[in-house]
């Protein structure tokens, strides 16, 4: 299992993160989905804590009526932080388009709908002036178990080297009410989704394997022998080897002696 | 004797797949009867490997892969490429080249000069050999060099000195700059080493790259041979691959040097006691 974290000390490490690296930019305002859900619970936590409770927007992004629990959890949690929040229907924009190009696939819609919600993001943080907060943890970004260029984007991450049992023991600290941490973990793309569900495996379980795989660069045969059947040790390596372009920009074709990405290197926080 | 370059792409970090294609390449290179068959830097496992060195290094004397390959050398040699990791040096990868002839590893080359500049991340995954050293091929002399090891003159010269005949380099090199003609910019580079080297040590260089793209970069192929005296005997396409097979008559190395004396009038003692004195005091 990956190791239980010391809460106060990386709320304090996570908290310094937030601040310094928007303030660097220029600006300490934050804003981030908020979907009821564990992550981005914790996120906003940590932004009131690290911003100011004034200089975060939560926007509650619900597809018309479903999961209404969500949107009052979500609601009542930035009214519990007193940051600022609002809730907007997206399915006015997402029935838009689909009812142009239908689709049964609950996948495409999910992921239509992540990216509707980052395109309303990305507006009010241009509008706003403030820097969208990630919300993916360790967890999700080494299996790939997200929406690229939709809940993924972000202008920093300040959860993604936590794996999910972490953030459950960061929102227990932080005091993170339990109607939201006793929810099974859902990315809410359609009723009745539970991550460990569609991932086929509990997350204990998968945090397990990652841990050993990733940390602790365990082999194959390593992992099957601490008791790990070998078809979830094999599933989990083929979900971190096929979203690998998740977790990268995309390449660019190298034509030059110098490139963008390949031997054009700066550093994130150039002359901040 | 007919010499096979077999440039070609690899699959990443696939060990089993690109060994399939070395045994196609090696039977094919067999029915074009070649003596030689000559695989690019890293050929096993492909380039890019940063954190995938260690899940795809293998010991040559145990892997059975590399053993199947090697088997499939009665008769016929290859320098095949992989990332190595010896059962007596755990934890420690080296780029490597093999040698092999008649089923039998002849020498093994560790990539001295790891690029760490620009593009190129090799020192942060790998360790860097620490010789070059000539070895008695069928054929007579040579010597191995990968990749950038080539670009280092003293590298060559360490094996002309040694008595290579041929200087052998695998490669892995990116393409950069299209201001040119129809190939990459830096094909020039090593052509201009390919020639200079032939010419002055009076010996043979084969070169071989490989092609394809791994994240975003090109492999700009254009493999070729030169004869000693600066000869340019054959080259490959450049950007495709292709296993181009080349007849090559040794008897060139004697005529080479019979008109041209630098081999005969070398002297490495007096180029040591230069250098020695050199890394002893910098300061001079």
């Amino acid at each position: 299992m990956p190791p239980k974290i010391n809460p106060s000390f990386v709320e304090k490490l996570l908290v310094r993160f937030i601040r310094e690296e928007l303030t660097k930019c220029g600006c300490a305002k934050g804003l981030l989905g908020l979907s009821g859900g564990l992550d981005s619970a914790v996120c906003a936590s940590l932004a009131a804590r690290a911003l100011g409770p004034k200089n975060v927007l939560a926007l509650i992004m619900p597809y018309g009526r479903s999961f209404p629990e969500d949107v009052r959890d979500a609601e009542k949690l930035a009214r519990a932080l007193r940051i600022r929040s609002e809730t907007i229907d997206i399915a006015p924009q997402v029935n838009a388009y689909f009812s142009g190009y239908p689709t049964s696939s609950r996948v495409l819609r999910g992921n239509k709908m992540a990216r509707e919600r980052m395109s309303i993001l990305y507006d009010r943080s241009a509008r706003e002036k403030a820097f969208v907060l990630g919300t993916s943890n360790k967890t999700e970004l080494l299996i790939g178990y997200g929406t690229i260029h939709g809940d993924m984007a972000c202008a920093i991450n300040p959860m993604g080297d936590l794996y999910k049992t972490q953030v459950r023991e960061l929102a227990a600290h932080l005091g993170i009410p339990a109607a939201i941490r006793g929810k099974p973990p859902t990315a809410g793309l359609w009723a009745g989704q539970t991550d460990e569900g569609e991932i086929g495996l509990p997350y204990a379980e998968l945090d397990a394997i990652l841990f050993g795989l990733v940390d602790l660069k365990r082999s194959r045969k390593e992992m099957i022998a601490a008791g790990h059947a070998p078809r979830r040790v094999d599933r989990v390596m083929r979900l971190i080897r096929d979203s690998e372009f998740k977790r990268r920009m995309p390449p660019i074709a190298k034509l030059s002696a110098r490139s963008v990405g390949h031997d054009h290197l700066y550093p994130y926080d150039w002359g901040k | 004797m007919n010499i096979a370059l077999a440039q070609s792409s690899a699959r990443l970090g696939d060990v089993q797949a690109n060994a399939a294609w070395h045994l196609d390449a090696l039977a094919e290179a067999r029915r074009a009867k070649a003596d030689l068959v000559v695989f690019p830097e890293l050929s096993l496992t492909g380039y890019t490997l940063r954190d995938l060195a260690e899940e795809v290094a293998l010991d040559p004397r145990s892997d059975p892969l590399f053993r199947k390959i090697m088997s499939r050398c009665r008769g016929i040699s290859a320098v095949v490429g992989f990332m190595e990791e010896r059962a007596s040096e755990k934890g420690i990868f080296y780029n490597s080249a093999a040698f092999i002839h008649d089923a039998r590893i002849v020498h093994i080359h560790r990539k001295v000069f790891l690029p760490t500049n620009g593009m190129f991340d090799e020192a942060r995954f790998y360790a860097a050999g620490r010789d070059f050293r000539t070895f008695a091929a069928p054929f007579g002399r040579a010597g191995l060099l990968i990749c950038r090891d080539f670009l280092h003159y003293g590298a060559n010269y360490a094996l002309y000195s040694g008595g290579a005949d041929m200087i052998i380099c695998v490669s892995a090199a990116p393409g950069r700059g299209v201001a040119g003609g129809q190939a990459f910019e830096t094909s020039r580079m090593w052509e201009l080493m390919g020639e200079a080297m032939s010419y002055f040590s009076t010996a043979f260089v084969i070169y071989v790259n490989r092609v394809g793209i791994e994240d975003g970069v090109t492999f700009a192929g254009g493999s070729f041979i030169y004869g000693p005296g600066g000869r340019l005997l054959a080259r490959a396409a450049y950007l495709d691959p292709e296993l181009l097979v080349q007849r090559v008559d040794l008897s060139a190395v004697r005529e080479a040097r019979r008109k041209w004396v630098f081999k005969r009038d070398e002297k490495p003692e007096v180029i040591l006691r230069s250098l020695e004195r050199i890394v002893r005091a910098p300061e001079d």
